[in-house]
């Protein structure tokens, strides 16, 4: 091995650690704050990121809310909403753990300098000291959130050291140990700007790496297709991770579809909550009244105090498939309604937060408006659902399942050892990465983050004689992370035009090649979110052969081996969420996905959690069904 | 919405410790052209035109121009950042401009004392994180 390490030869860098983070975006950095205040000085704490810290994940651009702050909530009505808009099937015994963090993580952020915004009477004073937030609905605070990210960022840095973060190295594999069975050892990673492949050995590790997006086929394929509403450049890294290291995955089957303004995929909730404005079919008519009765097949979410999000895309798409779109956000008419109570200073006000909703966090949104002389005073804007993304942290519950907190009265199938822990010894998660669990959002992931930071820190106290051995040989496992380059550089001068060649495919072909099977086989915007057993047995065997195939990526440089890790962790993820959709014989998301074998809901049979594991020795995947309990007692409307 | 960059503006950071474009992007999309030492985005369709690399580079060389295959050309949306406001610069299409200024961060940049004033851990067998210790957290009874 050279000592430089070169393209197609690279160095191989050891680091041992304690604790390994992988991931830097929320739930991270709150890992990183809270692990090294509870660990003492011989405890080393390394952070791995594909990106930049400052602007790394999906608050990359900023946010305009928090999401999630209880403030004068109940952690027991928190527990009621999440459950209600994810259609009953979620743990809260997490649920409730996030809810009685969360408002600390958003105290910290106010005081490192994020700007949350007041009412008139408690202007200038911290939330901490009594300030009262803006809400712009029961749970959501209004903030100027364009540098949300570089200062939560700020706080991790600060906290680890610098020389403890690696950034630009992406995470392809955890590492199972040698001597103990499903335990975690640590993980491989390349750089994306050196010839360095690193392997860390840790005694304990969290995958916090976000969603999955670009599973699906986007709606725009040209230029646009990196215009996907959550950070395209989360990977599906977390649960492709935690799959083949054989952790038990929970709830694939759930996805969260958005709908948003169309072609920039801006958020609408302000316009909605703050704004009050309508949305109608083609015709002008309110499809929420019209199609009110449609919902009562789906009692009793339909009677949440809030509906459901896929309830709301249910009656949306009825209209588009019948025939009646455009759906249209009447923002004239909400903008006039509002200036007959308001000053034009006031109205001006307002006009500023409507274009900060978007610059905040979808710039891209003011560009389409701009580029078509939009103006939201004068025009209505289409809306319509996106392409289907995986997420556990915003409004979906996709993850993996772990260990809840100990001091809850929780079945005692849902604690199995620590907080967070996953069910392979040592593996923990956060954020996007626990299933089960959703409407965390950016705040909530943080705190969930700061839970697995103190956890981690007691697993090495008990486990502190701990020595990390591999199960597989590192040269073995550097030759495969490297496959793509060694497939490039033996036959990319075989044909004329390196692009077009019979011994490998591009990762950007191999990615195309799995939106197709996904969007038309797996329920994408193609068949209107509609699949059925056969088309999922279809999808399947198109999915294997892609599977074989990604022995055969190539990477031409550094750039497009990450592209080729990616994209590998992204049919891994496919794999898992067409799976459990098989495996689900109900339609308990309309608006997100249907069943036409099976359109109904069936609370009898299916209000469980589906779960699932592959082995990881050899590659069986085993799905089935485990109970679920209210903890906290549920009522709707 | 792909970013470009101006020719004539960007210096490739050559003053710079880093190149400042590449470091930031979060899906590894601005490079350097090592030749020209001029910066570009190798993979445009799949910016999401978060526009990380627009706020931070040094020369303002770059800028993000509408996808083509979504939006009628000729308008834009402009940042200018300080280390605690943002100002945004809309341009229509018909030439309409439109100003917003936004607060960013309300302590200095760096200036974050991540312990200081915090109380010590408590006990690491409780469910309390460090700065709760002493409180009575809930449960469901
Ligand atoms: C458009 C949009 C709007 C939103 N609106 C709101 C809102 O208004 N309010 C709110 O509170 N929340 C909002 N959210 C949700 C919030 O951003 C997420 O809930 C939160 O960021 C999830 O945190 P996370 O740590 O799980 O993932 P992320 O913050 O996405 O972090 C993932 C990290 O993993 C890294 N990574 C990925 N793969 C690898 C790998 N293989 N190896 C190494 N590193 C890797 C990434 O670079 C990143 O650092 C919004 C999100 C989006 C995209
Ligand atoms: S940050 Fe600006 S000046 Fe520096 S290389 Fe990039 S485009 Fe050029
Ligand atoms: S706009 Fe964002 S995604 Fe696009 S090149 Fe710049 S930093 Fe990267």
């Amino acid at each position: 091995m050279s000592e430089q390490g070169s393209f197609g030869n690279p160095e191989i860098v050891e680091i041992s650690t304690d604790i390994l983070i992988v991931g830097g975006g929320m739930a991270s950095c709150g890992t990183a704050y809270e692990a090294r205040r509870w660990a003492g000085d011989d405890v080393k704490i390394t952070l791995v990121d594909k990106a930049a810290l400052d602007r790394s994940g999906a608050v990359a651009q900023g946010l305009s809310a928090i999401n999630t702050y209880l403030g004068e909530n109940s952690e027991e009505d928190y527990c009621r909403m999440v459950s209600a808009d994810l259609m009953g099937i979620t743990r809260d015994d997490l649920v409730f753990d996030v809810g009685r963090h969360v408002d600390d993580s958003v105290h910290l952020f106010e005081e490192w300098g994020l700007p949350i915004w007041k009412d008139k009477e408690t202007e200038g004073v911290a939330l901490a000291d009594g300030g009262k937030p803006v809400r712009s609905g029961r749970w959501q605070i209004m903030i100027n959130g364009e540098g949300y990210k570089t200062i939560v960022g700020e706080s991790a840095k600060k906290a680890l050291g610098i020389d403890n973060i690696y950034e630009r190295v992406f995470i392809i594999k955890l590492l199972l140990d040698a001597n103990e069975e499903n335990r975690v050892a640590g993980a491989v990673g390349v750089s994306v700007r050196e010839n360095k492949i690193y392997i860390f050995k840790a005694n304990a590790t969290v995958i916090a790496a976000g969603g999955a997006v670009n599973v699906f086929r986007p709606r725009s394929i040209g230029e646009g297709m990196g215009r996907a509403w959550y950070p395209v450049w989360n990977a599906g890294s977390t649960y492709a991770m935690a799959i083949e290291a054989g952790a038990e995955m929970t709830m694939m089957e759930n996805r969260f579809v958005p709908a948003r303004f169309k072609d920039g995929y801006g958020p609408v909730g302000a316009w909605f909550l703050l704004f009050k404005a309508q949305a109608t079919n083609g015709l002008g008519e309110n499809y929420m009244t019209k199609n009110a009765h449609m919902l009562k097949d789906f009692a009793p979410y339909d009677t949440a105090a809030v509906v459901p999000t896929c309830l709301r895309n249910h009656a949306m798409l009825h209209e588009m498939k019948e025939g009646r779109g455009p759906i249209m956000m009447d923002t004239p008419t909400a903008m006039k309604k509002l200036a007959e109570t308001m000053t034009p200073r006031e109205v001006k006000h307002l006009e500023a937060e409507a274009w900060e909703d978007f610059l905040d966090m979808c710039i891209g949104q003011a560009g389409v408006w701009a580029g078509m002389n939009v103006r939201p005073e004068e025009t209505p804007s289409e809306l319509m659902p996106t392409e289907p993304y995986l997420l556990g942290s915003h409004s979906g519950c996709c993850g993996i399942w772990v260990s809840g907190p100990e001091d809850m009265n929780s079945p005692e199938e849902w604690r199995w050892g620590y907080n967070r822990m996953t069910t392979v010894k040592g593996l923990f998660s956060a954020g996007d990465g626990v299933g089960a669990s959703g409407h965390k959002f950016s705040s909530g992931s943080h705190a969930e983050g700061r839970i697995v930071g103190k956890e981690m820190v007691r697993f090495c106290q008990d486990n502190a004689g701990y020595q990390a051995a591999f199960k597989d040989d590192i040269s073995e496992i550097a030759a495969q992370v490297y496959q793509p380059v060694t497939n490039y550089l033996e036959h990319k001068d075989k044909t004329t035009a390196e692009d077009v060649n019979p011994h490998y495919i591009t990762p950007k072909m191999f990615q195309m090649r799995l939106q197709k099977y996904m969007d038309e086989y797996v329920a994408g915007v193609s068949t209107y979110y509609m699949t059925n057993a056969k088309l999922l047995e279809v999808g399947l065997h198109h999915l294997e052969m892609l599977k074989e195939d990604s022995v055969n990526l190539r990477a031409k440089d550094l750039h497009e081996l990450l592209r080729a890790w990616e994209n590998y962790h992204r049919v891994r993820t496919a794999e898992a969420h067409l799976l459990h959709i098989q495996f689900r014989e109900e339609t308990r998301y309309p608006g997100f996905f249907y069943r036409s074998d099976f359109p109904d809901l069936d609370e009898e049979n299916w209000k469980c959690f589906v779960n699932s594991r592959m082995d990881p020795e050899t590659g069986e995947w085993s799905l089935f069904k485990r109970e679920h309990v209210d903890m906290v007692e549920k009522h709707y409307g | 919405m792909p970013t470009f960059v101006h020719t004539e503006k960007c210096d490739g950071c050559k003053d710079g410790e880093v190149t400042v474009c590449m470091y930031i992007c979060p899906h590894d999309l601005m490079t350097l052209d090592p030749v020209r030492m001029k910066a570009f985005n190798q993979e445009p369709e799949q910016c999401w035109e978060c526009q990380c690399c627009v706020k931070a580079c040094p020369q303002q060389a770059i800028e993000v121009r509408a996808y083509q295959d979504i939006v009628p050309m000729g308008g834009a949306v402009i940042p200018l950042r300080t280390d605690n406001a943002i100002m945004w610069t809309i341009k229509f299409r018909d030439g309409a401009l439109k100003r917003f200024k936004f607060p960013v961060r309300t302590t200095p940049v760096g200036s974050i004392d991540v312990y200081g004033g915090k109380p010590e851990p408590g006990d690491i067998n409780s469910p309390n994180l460090f700065t709760e210790t002493g409180k009575t957290l809930p449960t469901i009874s």
